[in-house]
């Protein structure tokens, strides 16, 4: 009854589901694999999160502090759980580490993998040293400075390619990764402030900077910052004539003519893949994955962050593409669910 | 000039093939085929707007496409490699120029005379191209360096190390049971009443030399039938 | 892969030691790519159904067995293919022996100075139509029907060719010369995999010809293009059949759309060439001949063939041919020669050159298959076997700065023609061996 709830993961989605626990007085073995918490705005780099504008490292940051301070929380890094038996109120996991735990409930904000463009080499990644994905221009607005990798000069122009790893049957990902659009007009805007000369051109089949993101990202990024957007899925990135800059080519379907123009510097947008330790995660924690590789959901009404297992709640990026702000409201969410349905039962059986 | 009837049932030809399905699941209009399309960088030709007339069943436009603008398409394939949703539009193109042909549109007999040539010697020997027809006067924009050894054609081509390639009116030698074998494929397929759509007169000679060849095979099997 | 993409020292850590600031790009040298990743049910290989269709009794199935000596490839998803290197039947291409006799020559050629044996390693025959794709896709003459009866008839013939040479069913496997006859038959046999109305129909047209195995249609288990044998067998033609030093020859590889875009799943992608990034073929010969290969920024684009522009609607064909190819390889990449990995794309830069001048773009460039490239690094004669005779682009060129003689060679082939006025034929295997029937 006094058993601690078990939480798998320590990103955005993890670190608030602790919390979450922990505010209502129940203890939290937070478990994480990589060797520091924070998940993907931490190891990735990020530079400023949107839509808040805070660099990550604060951001994010206060979350961990917020938890290490936490008498409630044990934090294990570099640890995965290696097995979990048991059920609903009484589970016991297996660390890596060689320790068990006993869970009341387990929580897992598992998270997701970065799309590595190596699976779309037309697109030039791997082949060209200018061409970048948006998580390396983060590190080059955290390092203050927007270069091409190949001479370190400022880019005249630089294309941004939207859906990469996302909407393509081509590489069996037909999903869409919710928070491109929105990151990819934030970098848009970024690199325009630090490299004023810079021209950035935004290669689009659709813009989905939903809510209250349109007139923030999508209309200033070109009001303020004069970025350019083309409606147009390039077809392939190859090298330039003169042997340094990139061609990128395409059609532009609104102007309805075919184009291939020369860039410095080419970023791919990409998306959230499934976790690749997913099946290695479906079979420890016995849970299903639905069709594209993520995490089974329950039904969302009335038995929200459900997983296929009674007793194990999964919300975050582990569940399919989202962003940050998202995945910290569904670790409270979870906390709420793990903590109700632990009381729920109690109540019962009294 | 076809009337409404006319386009809609040539439409629905179309949409008959059991490849449509395949090659058309909608189209996200990113213009990716376009990008990539050979075609599209010459000719008044999208891919990705043959795509959106079939997908939104624009009938009439459907069947201006495929006066001219289907013959533009280049058949590389490109596009159905690129295309997110899988789509192929070269196939979709394909398809339509099967009916086309299938409905005797004049606007596809124009567009295929000069291509004549061409299919009648697939039609009638399985090769498509034979050294005879790699002549100056057949190709004269190849210019005059096609052969840098001077000679005839029957001595060069005895030149070449390989017994199948020592022809001068097909690529390769074929055996006369093979053509055979071919002729009853065109027939047992529509190939040949396609051709009959196409140009009478073509098919009239065309018709004329199987009739020909199959009887030579009847006599050749006669023969082996004797010598045994 | 340093340098690539966020590894050099220009990447400033903030707060990060220098091993914080690795891990966090970490996961981009990680390779997670498709070859390792499980798609699932996401992506279909037809191989699975057609082995399926064969347990289910519908096809039998044409195996690339040991007697094969198969060699393992990956192709663009990371599946296996075989590719069988020994005991193959020449699937001839139309416009090769017509057009460019010495593209399938140099490869006969090739094969006889590896050792292998006319009549039991390979065969080359009568009883072989074209996959009459060109027509196809050029006039739309023909449909998907036609088109699977030719295929199911020339393989048919592959697999009962050794027959009459004493050999077992099946010992011959199908080596498809042509890019769009490769093409052309992925795409006819993922339709006849996939579509029991059409089987059923063929079956009908197979039977009336007697071409039916047990009652059965036959299906190779791979198709193979000729230069994916190529691939798998560069570093033994370059070990021990090259006598010629090209590492001073800039070459430029021309991929052809029917071998990387038709059914793009099935093409192969090697991890030790261009990174894995683009197809492997063509330029891993090359380079394992020690050539120079030299990208272009038109890399990717199509070479014009058109199938029916190069008969009927020329401007198209060299307009595309002269501006994207042959100008870039010449003025861009300042290549030595252009090399092509199939029949249509070798043609339409190969004669699409002196008609430049007419439109005031002179440029040229030599143009020849990769396999010709090889057997002249080889020795093979240029006039005898790599029939360089035949070719409108200046291939003499080429040759000389491989130090070979142009006029000599062509003395001595004068000379050999002599000979075959005469009846004094010199042959690449038995002429008997050819014929079918």
């Amino acid at each position: 009854m006094n058993d601690a709830i078990l939480v798998v993961g320590a990103g955005p989605t993890g670190l608030s589901a602790a919390h979450g626990i922990a505010s209502v007085g129940r203890k939290v073995v937070l478990v994480e694999k990589e060797d520091r918490l924070g998940g993907a705005p931490i190891l990735s780099g990020y530079a400023k999160l949107v839509p808040s504008g805070e660099w990550a490292k604060d951001a994010i940051g206060r979350m961990i502090e917020r938890v290490e301070k936490n008498d409630l929380i044990k934090v294990s890094k570099g640890t995965k759980v290696t097995g979990l038996e048991g059920e609903h109120g009484n589970f016991t996991a297996t660390l890596s580490n060689g320790e068990t735990v006993k869970a009341a409930a387990v929580v897992l904000g598992t998270g997701f993998t970065h799309f590595d463009s190596i699976n779309k080499p037309e697109w030039g990644f791997g082949t060209f040293e200018d061409v970048v994905t948006t998580t390396q221009v983060e590190q080059m607005v955290a390092a203050g400075k927007i270069a091409c990798p190949s001479d370190g000069r400022a880019p005249e122009r630089v294309a941004i390619l939207l859906c990469v790893g996302s909407r393509d049957r081509q590489i069996g990902r037909e999903w869409c990764s919710k928070i491109c659009c929105t990151v990819s007009t934030n970098l848009a805007m970024e690199i325009k402030e630090l490299s004023p000369e810079t021209d950035v051109y935004i290669y689009y089949m659709d813009i989905r900077t939903f809510g209250l993101y349109e007139d923030k990202f999508y209309w200033k990024s070109q009001e303020e910052f004069g970025t350019k957007f083309v409606k147009a899925r390039i077809a392939e990135v190859t090298i330039a004539p003169d042997g340094k800059r990139l061609l990128v080519k395409g059609e532009d379907t609104l102007v309805k003519r075919p184009i291939v123009i020369p860039f410095d510097l080419v970023v791919h947008a990409i998306g959230m893949d499934p976790n690749e330790d997913n099946p290695e995660i479906a079979k420890v924690f016995g849970i299903g994955l639905e069709h594209h590789g993520f995490v089974e959901r329950g039904e969302h009404y009335t038995s929200s962050f459900a997983s296929t297992r009674p007793g194990i709640y999964v919300g975050g990026s582990a569940l399919g593409p989202e962003d940050i702000d998202t995945c910290v409201s569904h670790g409270l969410a979870m906390a709420m669910r793990a903590v109700g349905d632990l009381e729920a039962r109690a109540r019962k059986a009294a | 000039m076809a009337t409404y009837a006319e386009m809609q049932e040539i439409f629905e030809d179309i949409k008959k093939d059991f490849r449509y399905e395949h090659e058309l699941n909608g189209c996200l209009n990113c213009g990716i085929c376009t990008a990539t399309c050979p075609s599209a960088h010459f000719y008044d030709y999208s891919p990705r707007e043959i795509v959106q007339l079939l997908w939104t069943e624009n009938v009439e436009q459907v069947y201006d496409a495929m006066q001219e603008k289907i013959w533009a398409c280049a058949q590389c394939m490109t596009c159905a490699a690129r295309c997110p949703f899988k789509n192929s539009p070269g196939g979709l193109v394909a398809i339509m120029r099967e009916v086309a042909i299938g409905h005797g549109l004049q606007s596809a007999k124009d567009v295929l005379r000069p291509f004549g040539r061409v299919m009648l010697k697939l039609i009638t020997t399985g090769n498509q191209l034979s050294p005879d027809m790699i002549q100056p006067d057949h190709f004269p924009d190849w210019g005059p360096n096609i052969q840098k050894v001077d000679g005839d054609l029957k001595t060069l081509r005895k030149a070449i190390p390989m017994k199948t390639l020592q022809t001068t009116d097909t690529a390769w030698e074929v055996a006369l049971k093979t053509s055979v074998e071919m002729y009853t494929i065109w027939e047992m397929t529509g190939v040949l009443k396609q051709l009959e759509t196409m140009d009478e007169n073509l098919f009239d000679v065309i018709e004329d030399f199987i009739e020909e060849k199959r009887e030579e095979y009847e006599e050749l099997l006669e023969e082996q039938e004797e010598a045994k | 892969m340093s340098g690539i993409a966020g590894h050099g020292e220009f990447f400033q850590p903030t707060n990060l030691s220098a091993a914080d600031a690795e891990k966090a790009t970490a996961w981009v040298k990680k390779r997670v790519d498709r070859r390792e990743l499980d798609l699932g049910e996401r992506m279909e290989d037809v191989r699975e159904h057609m082995w399926q269709l064969e347990k289910e009794g519908e096809i039998i199935v044409h195996r690339v067995s040991d007697a094969h000596k198969p060699a393992m490839v990956k192709t663009l998803f990371g599946w296996d293919k075989k590719i069988p290197t020994m005991q193959l039947w020449h699937h001839k291409s139309c416009g090769q022996c017509g057009n460019i006799p010495g593209y399938p020559t140099s490869l006969l050629w090739t094969m006889n100075q590896l050792g292998m044996q006319p009549g039991r390693d390979y065969l080359d025959e009568t009883d072989q139509t074209s996959c009459t794709a060109w027509n196809y896709h050029g006039s739309g003459i023909g449909n998907v029907e036609s088109l699977a009866a030719v295929f199911l008839r020339n393989f048919h013939q592959a697999y009962v060719s050794g027959k009459r040479l004493g050999h077992e069913p099946g010992h011959f496997f199908p080596l498809v010369h042509c890019g769009t006859s490769f093409g052309n038959y992925k795409e006819v046999r993922k339709y006849l995999v996939e579509n029991a109305a059409l089987r059923e129909r063929v079956k009908k047209i197979l039977g009336k010809l007697g071409r039916l195995v047990d009652g059965k249609i036959v299906i190779p288990e791979e198709i193979v293009h000729y230069s994916e044998w190529v691939h798998v067998m560069r570093n033994r033609i370059a070990s021990e059949l090259q006598k010629i030093d090209v590492s001073h020859l800039r070459t430029t590889v021309h991929m052809a759309c029917h071998y990387s875009k038709m059914v793009h799943e099935d093409a192969i992608y090697d991890p030790e060439v261009l990174g894995g990034n683009r197809a492997a073929v063509g330029t891993s010969m090359a380079q394992a001949l020690g050539a120079q290969v030299i990208d272009y920024s038109t890399w990717y684009d199509c070479c014009g063939f058109g199938f029916r522009h190069i008969i009927s609607e020329r401007e198209f064909t060299r307009s595309f041919t002269i501006e994207r190819k042959i100008k870039v390889a010449a003025e861009e990449a300042k290549a030595d020669v252009m090399l092509g990995i199939d029949t249509g794309c070798v043609t339409t830069m190969d004669k699409n050159q002196w008609i430049g001048r007419a439109h005031e773009k002179q440029v040229t460039m030599p143009i020849m298959a990769d396999i010709q490239f090889a057997a002249l690094a080889c020795g093979a004669d240029p006039f005898k076997i790599v029939q360089l005779q035949w070719h409108a682009s200046p291939c003499e060129d080429v040759v000389e700065k491989m130090g070979l003689s142009w006029g000599d060679s062509k003395k001595k082939f004068e000379a050999y023609l002599e000979e075959v006025k005469a009846g004094k034929i010199e042959y690449l295997y038995n002429p008997e061996l050819a014929l079918s029937v």
